[in-house]
């Protein structure tokens, strides 16, 4: 019994946990952020366990974990409500080449990031040449080139 | 906030993306309000609210001080802390102690340091006899693990004394 809520508890609460880290956090992985994510790993993987190591615990955690992410996505496809809950919406932060500073803000971005993005997406050297940029669902920054004729 | 929502950067866009302005901001304000709700908690675990720290390391004496209680409030599951049991007694005499209440249920006694000259069960849970140095005073380690979950109400008495309860919690 405690192995299935064990997996429940831990992957309701690491949603919630990422959902507070936002949808940027791990999106762009570097190095470290990909170290942190290992050391995450770490911590999790004793907690789900416990100091049972047994094939059948093992199986007990995997089979609720991928039910419970099978039931959501389910749950989704369903509810367009649940799925904005959780997978969030995109959100445009540069229009027409120039920068909502308020979103940014929110977003926690800088003009940096979304310059990073320009470049190595679309080859794009400043703020004028973009169109829109958005951040996605799934926390990467997508870019739109202006029309050479309209910018 | 209302001038905040009424900034042109935050009116939802139709194109390229359907946007829902109002529901980001609460998401933004979500993430907002997480991020206080995880330095409170990494606050109170520092403190030692979730075992080991100031919170959670406390001191319980009976009435009359002989005996001395000195154990962490706060424990989790799988994990071990220690309980140190003081008495007070005749100097070169053998000291009878009763562990009893929910300690027992909680927690099981990984070790205990010096072995008692005796040991017994009780009515009430076990029952120990220490025996006391030259000055009078005898005491007894423990490592506790805890074992299950929630409020435990446990009481330590040595006869001819008055008891010390105490109370402690075990996370998940």
């Amino acid at each position: 019994m405690d192995s299935v809520l064990r997996a429940l508890a831990m992957y309701l609460a690491l949603m919630v946990l990422f959902k507070i880290a936002g949808r940027r956090s791990l999106a762009e992985l570097t190095t470290f952020d990909f170290v942190l994510l290992m050391i995450i790993g770490e911590a999790t993987q004793q907690a789900l366990l416990g100091d049972d190591f047994s094939l059948t615990n093992a199986f007990l955690v995997i089979i609720t974990l991928i039910a419970i992410d099978v039931g959501f996505s389910l749950l989704k496809q369903r509810s367009s409500w649940i799925s904005r809950l959780i997978d969030g919406e995109p959100t445009i932060i540069v229009e027409n080449g120039k920068l909502l500073h308020r979103r940014l803000r929110h977003a926690r971005l800088v003009e940096a990031d979304v310059m990073e993005a320009a470049r190595s997406s679309q080859g794009i050297e400043t703020i004028e040449q973009i169109k829109f940029a958005i951040i996605e669902r799934n926390g990467k920054i997508s870019v739109i080139r202006q029309d050479p004729e309209g910018g | 906030m209302k001038d905040e929502t009424d900034h042109p950067d935050l009116h939802s866009r139709q194109f390229p993306v359907q946007e829902d302005m109002a529901f980001q901001l609460k998401v933004w304000r979500f993430e907002h309000i997480g991020w206080y709700l995880l330095v409170l908690c990494m606050l109170l675990g520092l403190l030692g609210l979730f075992s080991r720290g100031v919170l959670s390391s406390q001191d319980a004496r009976s009435d009359d001080g002989k005996l001395q209680v000195e154990y962490e409030m706060f424990h989790r599951n799988g994990s071990t802390n220690p309980l140190k049991l003081s008495v007070h007694a005749t100097p070169e005499a053998t000291v009878e102690l009763d562990i009893g209440g929910e300690l027992l249920d909680g927690f099981s006694i990984e070790t205990m340091q010096p072995a008692p000259v005796r040991m017994r069960s009780s009515a009430q849970g076990m029952r120990l006899w220490l025996q006391a140095d030259a000055q009078g005073q005898a005491t007894l380690y423990l490592t506790l693990r805890g074992d299950g979950l929630g409020l435990f109400r446990s009481r330590i008495r040595a006869p001819g004394s008055s008891e010390v309860r105490f109370t402690q919690f075990i996370y998940p």
